[in-house]
């Protein structure tokens, strides 16, 4: 069983790099064919410029990573990156926590009053429609006015992101208890919280385990909307605003720092899938994910 | 303490949807006492509340009207006091937790103390001949062996009452008459007081002292029938003329009651 998912987990390892170099030989080509000026499909401007401002090479993307940073004295681009990850990574992590206790908290609230459920998950839908850029000056005037550090809007906006898969799946979860065990703890006499402890939570864990996965990279999009948003937080957002004014004298650097968004990104998402195959290793076959 | 009957059922009735165009009268003045000691059987086709009045003992629903006595109790003080064990026909068992973590459940609930649940939970693996899976998780069992884990269960606590709801009706024929005689094993060790709901005749014959047939529409109780086949029953007992009489004698009282479609649904094997 175990050589059966270390096989699994290698050839996920090498199709990732594989699909990673058709993308990156699909570009190679376009930029060797494509027009240098870009061109018209009947008059409409469909076909990008090829030249290195626009498609750099992807040999150049990853040197860009050595040479050195721009206004950083000889840091190289990569350290600089690693900081401004660094950064970021600890705010979506606070980010994270913040939102799956926040969406734990009213998924049991939901699923312990019919009436909180019915009143409350519309709003929690709701919330989910407001663009997030809408929302971060207000949550900044907040932030504000409670005299809180800057960092904390990064914060709040990451969990207001990430609570609501978490809330949705969570609840589901809870739901999920049969009825022949939930029989079995009322022949206990066991009280709601008692059961709630004993059999809805366990339950609940292969059903939360997707809700923070898409948490997890929600975070990280709510970090770093809110660096751009707001500026004053030096992150891999503000990486990629600070290296697109340069992207004249460096074009490159835009995609070194879009490079450091997404691998922050996976990051996060494997953190999430090493606690899960902590949590159900001792879970039949079919409950893991 | 002794002379109180292990169960009392008075003019019990239940009635699902009152007023309503689906009202479904799934009990109607039941009466039943079961003795300390005894093994019940209640057999009875589909929707003759036979799971309805074993979940009225149980205190899982209350009745409509009448009145349900554990041990002399009223139903729901029997249930905080966890004076009876249940199982079902799935086993139930929680799979975030080892075979010996289960058994320890409703210990837990209890408030002992770990080295008393481990020691208590080591002496029903060995009562139910699975000394050695203590560490295993539910999963890596047979469904049988399940079964039997959950009967451990429902009975580490000491309950002297046994509630089970056709807890072998998803084994095969084989296991199942091995789990069987077991259990009569595992009741006569530890002198537990029994009520068995099933569908299959020849089960309800081989455990039981006494068989309570019922019939639905509503759900009542049309029979009982003393099985009188003595407490030493083995892989002969299935065998014997006396066995086979009574197997006619129930299948006749579920016919009777029903007059032919009410039969559906029981097994004559």
């Amino acid at each position: 069983m175990v050589t059966r998912r270390a096989r699994s987990a290698v050839r996920r390892s090498v199709l990732f790099v594989v699909a990673l170099g058709l993308v990156a030989v699909c570009w190679e080509l376009y930029k060797a064919v494509g027009p240098d000026a870009g061109g018209d499909i009947f008059g409409w401007r469909l076909i990008p410029k090829t030249n290195d401002r626009v498609m750099p090479h992807t040999w150049e993307m990853v040197a860009e990573m050595t040479r050195p940073a721009i206004g950083q004295g000889d840091q190289q681009v990569w350290l600089v990156l690693l900081g401004y990850s660094w950064y970021t990574f600890q705010m979506s992590v606070a980010g994270l926590v913040v939102g799956t206790a926040i969406g734990v908290l009213l998924a049991v609230l939901m699923a312990r009053f019919r009436i909180v459920e019915r009143g409350l998950l519309p709003y929690v839908v709701l919330s989910q429609t407001i663009p997030l850029i809408a929302l971060a000056p207000q949550v900044t005037a907040i932030r504000g006015s409670l005299d809180w550090p800057q960092w904390t809007s990064a914060v709040a906006l990451a969990a207001f992101l990430s609570f609501f898969p978490i809330t949705v799946s969570t609840l589901r979860g809870l739901q999920a208890a049969p009825a022949a065990s939930l029989e079995l703890m009322a022949s206990y006499a066991a009280g709601w919280w008692t059961t709630l402890r004993k059999l809805r939570f366990p339950t609940a864990i292969p059903y939360m385990v997707p809700g923070l996965k898409l948490a997890a990279t929600a975070a990280v999009i709510g970090v770093i909307v809110t660096e751009i948003t707001l500026g004053g937080l030096r992150g891999v957002g503000y990486a990629t605003i600070d290296y697109s004014q340069k992207v004249t004298s460096q074009p490159a650097s835009v995609y070194a720092a879009v490079f450091a968004a997404a691998a922050l990104g996976l990051v996060m998402f494997a953190m999430i899938v090493g606690c899960e195959t902590y949590v159900m290793r001792n879970r039949p076959q079919e409950e893991r994910g | 303490m002794t002379d109180q009957p292990a169960v009392n059922v008075r003019g019990a009735s239940m009635v699902f949807n009152a007023g309503t165009p689906g009202q479904v009268d799934a009990l109607s003045e039941v009466d039943v006492i079961v003795d300390p000691g005894e093994f019940v059987s209640l057999i009875g086709p589909s929707g003759c509340g036979k799971s309805t009045l074993l979940r009225l003992i149980a205190n899982l629903i209350e009745p409509t009207s009448g009145s349900v006595e554990v041990n002399g109790k009223s139903a729901k003080q029997a249930c905080a006091d966890q004076d009876y064990g249940m199982a079902f026909q799935q086993s139930g068992l929680f799979d975030w937790r080892s075979v010996a973590k289960n058994i320890e459940l409703p210990l837990e609930l209890k408030g002992w103390d770990k080295a008393k649940r481990a020691a208590r939970s080591q002496e029903m693996l060995d009562l139910v001949k699975l000394s050695d899976r203590g560490a295993h998780m539910p999963w890596q069992l047979s469904g049988g062996q399940q079964q039997r884990i959950a009967i451990a269960r429902a009975l580490a606590s000491h309950p002297p009452l046994l509630l089970m709801d056709e807890p072998f009706g998803a084994l095969d024929e084989m296991t199942r008459e091995h789990m069987q005689a077991e259990l009569l094993q595992i009741c006569e060790v530890t002198n537990t007081t029994v009520v068995f709901v099933t569908h299959s005749i020849p089960e309800a014959v081989y455990l039981s002292d006494r068989v309570v047939v019922m019939s639905a529409g509503p759900g009542r109780i049309t029979d009982v029938i003393d099985v009188g086949l003595g407490k030493n029953r083995d892989e002969g007992t299935r065998e014997n003329d006396s066995f086979y009489k009574k197997i006619t004698e129930v299948r006749e009282a579920l016919r009777g009651a029903e007059l032919g479609d009410g039969a559906r649904g029981i097994e004559d094997r």
